[in-house]
């Protein structure tokens, strides 16, 4: 799963970006963090190495059992983590990631290691949910594989995966507005570009997209444009159980598809009319040239 | 407050299945399918001119190989989740005109286009070897394998275009330079777009 590889990545960054940028947020109030991962090279270099610390399946949720060797990284998850629960109440905010850093048992400063829009908060929320939604639709081709399931036709898959992804935000739904103008943030757009382009990549990719020509980037963007709308008008939907947006997805996933068809046909149709001009054309010649042996 | 470090860039340590970087892989396998997809429709607008002339068995033959390697490079497209370049329809149309075109200028107009064309990609499946040998030839043994194979079918249409009176086009060098310079272009473009 590609995604997985997201919030280690980053905060391991921004950590070792803080590092270099301020001697304020020394790691000392939290005595489980160690500090080898960071004594080595500069932030640039980051990105070429593998995260040396144990993989992201977060050792010792909450124990201190392994945790000599806690990365930074991985504190910062757990803390992000723990502070969703507290986002319907506080937003995506400060509060929350105070709130979810005490039921940790470390001090409220710790929302210092993040930007104060709760910028880190939502995009790990994000990644978090991608992940999930990955997950799901490997089981779920895991269970057609074996021949435990119908393989979906290809509406009704991308409208289950879609309207699987967006009930995620479900808990979170009065504050999902502000995320959104968050993740818009000219800072935050290669981020939040690239979640999107990426959760959107896997959907089509268990969906059984094996396009290599220019209708990669066709569908992609169908779907993206679908996904968006969808996501906007369940901003607005105050129907029982969000009916009104799943019926909307509907709608919209049933004109992206008569959009292919109608595509298909008119290339059909544009192939067929060529064909027969040329033989009229054809014809019209040798209708001129048996008149003029006569 | 933290500062803007936190950049929150995608992850370039992303590995695909088989422990090779996908951003590596990603750009080898997205020029190379432009590459065959482009030479692909140069022996298309060839076809089309000289189809019928004495070259046209040998450019269909040298087009048929040229297939494979494009269907090749779909599986491995697939395979490995690597993203077409977004110069497709571009290169659909450029490479038939300059198939086509070469080929009006004549037979050995056609050879001399083909022999530009694949000693550009041959020098660029060379490069890519000499990279993937010098990372690590063993993570990369079937990737090179499978570029070794197209290279040496490569120069084999290259030298048909030689045996074929290339050479003998006028203004040969100036149309050799041209195409290669859109090469060297054309694959700086797809690696990266």
């Amino acid at each position: 799963v590609r995604c997985q590889q997201y919030p280690p990545l980053r905060a391991l960054q921004a950590s070792a970006a803080l590092r270099a940028a301020s001697d304020e947020h020394k790691k000392e109030p939290w005595a489980s963090s160690s500090q080898q991962h960071f004594d080595s090279p500069p932030a640039g270099h980051q990105p070429e190495e593998k995260p040396q610390g144990p993989h992201p399946s977060y050792t010792g949720q909450g124990g201190q059992q392994s945790e000599d060797y806690e990365s930074e990284e991985q504190l910062q998850h757990r803390i992000l983590t723990a502070a969703l629960e507290f986002v319907p109440e506080h937003g995506w905010t400060a509060e929350a990631i105070a709130e979810g850093a005490k039921t940790l048992g470390l001090s409220v400063a710790a929302a210092g290691l993040f930007h104060s829009d709760g910028s880190e908060l939502i995009l790990h929320f994000v990644s978090d949910c991608n992940t999930k939604l990955s997950e799901l639709l490997k089981k779920e081709q895991k269970l057609v594989q074996l021949g435990k399931a119908e393989k979906k036709p290809i509406d009704e898959f991308l409208r289950d995966a879609v309207e699987a992804r967006l009930r995620m935000l479900i808990p979170y739904i009065e504050k999902w507005p502000q995320a959104l103008s968050v993740l818009l943030l000219p800072r935050n757009i290669p981020s939040s570009l690239s979640l999107l382009t990426s959760m959107i990549d896997d959907i089509w990719h268990y969906a059984g997209d094996q396009s290599t020509d220019f209708n990669w980037y066709t569908r992609r963007a169908v779907l993206t444009a679908i996904y968006n709308t969808t996501e906007l008008v369940m901003m607005q939907d105050s129907s029982p159980g969000f009916e009104d947006t799943w019926r909307f997805l509907e709608n919209r996933v049933a004109d992206a598809m008569a959009m292919s068809n109608t595509a298909t046909q008119v290339q059909s149709t544009g192939e067929a009319v060529v064909q027969g001009l040329m033989g009229a054309a054809v014809t019209v010649s040798n209708a001129g040239t048996c008149r003029a042996v006569r | 407050v933290p500062g803007a470090g936190a950049a929150l860039r995608p992850c370039s340590s992303r590995v695909a299945q088989d422990g090779i970087p996908q951003p590596v892989i990603d750009r080898i396998i997205r020029v190379d399918h432009a590459g065959e997809y482009g030479a692909n429709r140069i022996y298309a607008g060839q076809m089309a001119v000289l189809g019928r002339s004495s070259v046209g068995p040998v450019i269909q033959q040298m087009w048929n190989q040229e297939k494979n390697h494009l269907k090749k490079f779909n599986e491995l497209m697939v395979a490995y989740r690597v993203r077409p370049t977004v110069l497709l329809p571009f290169w659909n149309v450029a490479g038939f005109v300059l198939g086509a075109g070469s080929a009006l200028l004549g037979k050995k107009g056609a050879m001399a286009c083909t022999v530009a064309v694949e000693e550009s990609i041959s020098e660029h499946y060379n490069n890519q070897i000499r990279t993937l040998i010098e990372e690590d030839p063993e993570k990369y043994k079937e990737l090179l394998q499978v570029i070794k194979q197209f290279r040496d079918e490569e120069q084999e249409h290259h030298d048909i275009g030689l045996e074929h009176n290339a050479e003998a086009t006028p203004a040969y060098s100036v149309l050799k330079t041209a195409i290669q310079l859109g090469c060297k272009a054309a694959i700086f473009l797809s690696e990266r777009i």
